[in-house]
């Protein structure tokens, strides 16, 4: 049987696209300008909640910046409570759910109708900034809506979500014990998870002899000459600069060093005239495709990657490394209820929906090829049945990996962190 | 009123994003509307970058000349011949050569573009053809950054601006003027210098302004057909900062450009409205 994605869930280049792209911007915001790695709570950084030491960028900003050694609980506000217990659902209601295009399988929201009596309608965005500025005219009345950590502090500063009631989701159990408390909400009172995935390295093995995770440093294999002109790395500054400092053996991805942040830029700034680097985002296309050969890549897109090889190429040559003992960049999306919705209390039974073990599985499965933090999904056992092909066993998030590489995870677009 | 609404309003408020502030927790831009509040910082340094030495901004802007003066040329090298083969010689077929011009064009420009990203990949239908007819004896990269890409990029998805207005001027020109020119005893290529050419000298300006403009602009094709640093133009800029807390920036250089673009704007109105009173008079 064809899997689903071949059928109809062509992600659109352009959208998707800008969807990342756009979504670096929005990280770039984060902190004000001039520093741009915000600060992470580091042995560096003794201030909690606001940032590093000196004229910190993160200092002047309205909210904390959750690190993992500077864990952020968010204030509830009393103009802003969350909903009463034990309330029914809307009648007659129509559901409205905000996200990316093609990140939830439209059988979950088929599916979801029918249990509750509702009609559930989706409405897409192709950027984070497009996004946030439809959601703040307080024009559109969107229940459900798919931020990623970085914009959580935002939306709550700017009381554009509202604190969940947890009573009405339960099956917040069935995701990682380590991720149902994250650092970035903790108690998970704005939030729950949806997806996870890591940062590393796609690459064909057709073109690429190179034995990379042999390599004694395979992010080096960016400025590796013979690759010339087929090297793409992402059109993010976070990922890139990130995966510079990598390179460069530094491990704190939220530095404000300005010395170590210059390392990475001049690191990056070869990769120009040496191997003609390309700055995209179109990572689980180029390389199918062979516009790329070695593709900095989301382990995600590298599970969609497969779906999208020309005839008579098999997906079997492709390949993704992400540093095997941890120490890598590392990202979730997350799941809030807008305040502006008009079914608050359906919108808590669908967050609870989805972090149904069997629903969050098929919506992976069959749609996302973003893997969903859950406890029944063995991670182990993802390669053995067949979920996974053995070649991609690397694209595996386990939950021990989110310990090892959230050492100092950043709230921010793409993830971002390193044991250490 | 016209003006006002569509020219001069705008540019107020790019004036006013440009030396305004950025929303503190979203980043998005927060015009300055009083003139006595306005806040430099932003466009002091989109000038430096863009004109003191070894400011960030200059590779893309002599990039952005070069590539809009080349695709430019082109344009007229290919597009004048074509309007004047059509006109002159088109009969009546005419129509039908125009449409054949105009018909690609129904399809929008994004798509054309990512058409051509699979034409032009390494064993695209272009490398494959030229492979075949032993033009060259290896794929072409062509999409790896190659600044030829993105011109060519340009002078396809703009020509057809440039041959319209060159047809109509080319077509209202008298026949009689150049039966007189031949029967003066003027070869035709003396006809040709002396009487079309300056005659569609109106025209050449109109079609230049028109197909430059948008190039300035044009940020798309140098992302689609080559996504490479080393293509960057000033469109990528704006668009870059656009994406980022730096929208004031991204304002500046806006200004930066029109500002430049003012100077060839308004030779073209006095050149226009020189021709008008000539005729007139």
């Amino acid at each position: 049987m064809a899997h689903p994605r071949e059928r109809g869930s062509f992600r659109r280049q352009l959208s998707r696209r800008d969807f990342l792209r756009q979504s670096a911007g929005a990280a770039v915001a984060f902190s004000s300008a001039g520093a741009f790695l915000a600060a992470c709570g580091h042995a560096s950084n003794p201030n909690p909640g606001g940032g590093g030491g000196g004229p910190s960028a993160s200092a002047s900003l309205p909210f904390p910046l959750a690190r993992q050694n500077n864990p952020v609980k968010w204030p509830i506000y009393d103009d802003n409570p969350p909903i009463a217990s034990n309330l029914q659902p809307e009648k007659n209601a129509i559901l409205k759910i905000y996200n990316w295009e093609d990140y939830l399988w439209p059988k979950v929201m088929k599916d979801f109708g029918k249990k509750y009596d509702c009609k559930v309608q989706l409405s897409t965005f192709g950027g984070v900034d497009e996004a946030l500025s439809k959601i703040r005219t307080g024009q559109l009345d969107f229940d459900v809506y798919f931020p990623d950590p970085s914009l959580i502090g935002k939306l709550i500063a700017a009381k554009l979500i509202q604190p969940l009631n947890l009573d009405y989701i339960p099956n917040l159990t069935n995701v990682w014990p380590n991720l149902q408390d994250p650092f970035y909400d903790k108690g998970s009172q704005y939030t729950v998870p949806y997806v996870i995935y890591t940062t590393g390295i796609m690459w064909r093995t057709d073109h690429v002899k190179d034995d990379i995770p042999a390599m004694s440093n395979p992010y080096e294999i960016f400025w590796d000459s013979k690759y010339k002109g087929k090297i793409h790395i992402f059109d993010d500054y976070r990922e890139s600069i990130g995966m510079g400092l990598l390179k460069n053996g530094i491990t704190d991805l939220n530095t404000e060093d300005t010395a170590k942040i210059n390392l990475s830029k001049d690191d990056l700034m070869k990769t120009i005239d040496e191997v003609h680097v390309t700055l995209d985002i179109t990572d689980w296309t180029d390389l199918p495709e062979g516009r790329s050969w070695i593709h900095q890549a989301w382990s995600g897109d590298v599970v969609s990657a497969q779906y999208y090889m020309p005839k008579g190429v098999s997906a079997s040559i492709l390949r993704y490394w992400y540093p095997p003992q941890g120490g890598g960049a590392i990202g979730s999306d997350n799941i809030a209820i807008l305040k502006g919705g008009k079914n608050p209390v359906l919108a808590h039974l669908f967050l609870n929906y989805l972090l149904d073990s069997k629903v969050a599985f098929n919506n992976f499965y069959n749609l996302t090829g973003y893997q969903p933090p859950m406890n029944d999904i063995d991670t182990h056992r993802l390669v053995s049945e067949g979920v996974i092909p053995k070649n991609l066993e690397s694209t595996v998030v386990h939950p021990e990996d989110f310990d090892k590489a959230l050492a100092q995870r950043l709230p921010r677009v793409r993830g971002g962190c390193l044991s250490g | 009123m016209w003006l006002l609404f569509l020219f001069v309003l705008p540019f107020y408020v790019i004036v006013c994003v440009a030396l305004g502030t950025v929303d503190p927790i979203f980043g998005s831009a927060q015009p300055q509307w009083d003139p006595l509040r306005w806040d430099s910082t932003a466009m002091r340094y989109v000038l430096n970058q863009t004109f003191l030495r070894g400011g960030i901004y200059q590779p893309a802007f002599i990039r952005t000349l070069v590539y809009v003066g080349s695709a430019l040329a082109m344009c007229l090298l290919i597009g004048y011949p074509v309007a004047y083969f059509i006109t002159r010689h088109g009969g009546r077929w005419k129509t039908w050569l125009l449409l054949g011009l105009i018909a690609p064009f129904w399809v929008s420009y994004l798509m054309r573009m990512l058409a051509w990203v699979n034409l032009l990949q390494d064993d695209g239908l272009v490398n494959t053809a030229l492979l075949r007819l032993h033009v060259i004896g290896a794929p072409v990269h062509w999409l790896e950054g190659q600044s030829i890409t993105v011109i060519l990029g340009l002078v396809y998805g703009y020509i057809p601006y440039m041959i319209l207005p060159l047809y109509g001027f080319l077509d209202r020109i008298d026949p009689s003027l150049l039966e007189a020119a031949r029967d003066l005893g003027a070869s035709p290529t003396r006809t040709f210098l002396q009487v079309t050419l300056p005659l569609s000298k109106q025209a050449i300006l109109a079609g230049s302004v028109i197909v430059t403009l948008p190039m300035f602009g044009d940020y798309y094709t140098a992302d689609l057909l080559s996504s490479s640093p080393r293509t960057t133009m000033t469109g990528n800029l704006v668009d870059h900062a656009i994406n980022s807390p730096f929208v004031t920036r991204a304002a500046g250089l806006v200004l930066v450009m029109m500002i430049g673009l003012l100077i060839p704007m308004l030779y073209y109105l006095y050149a226009t409205a020189r021709a008008t009173r000539e005729a007139a008079g």
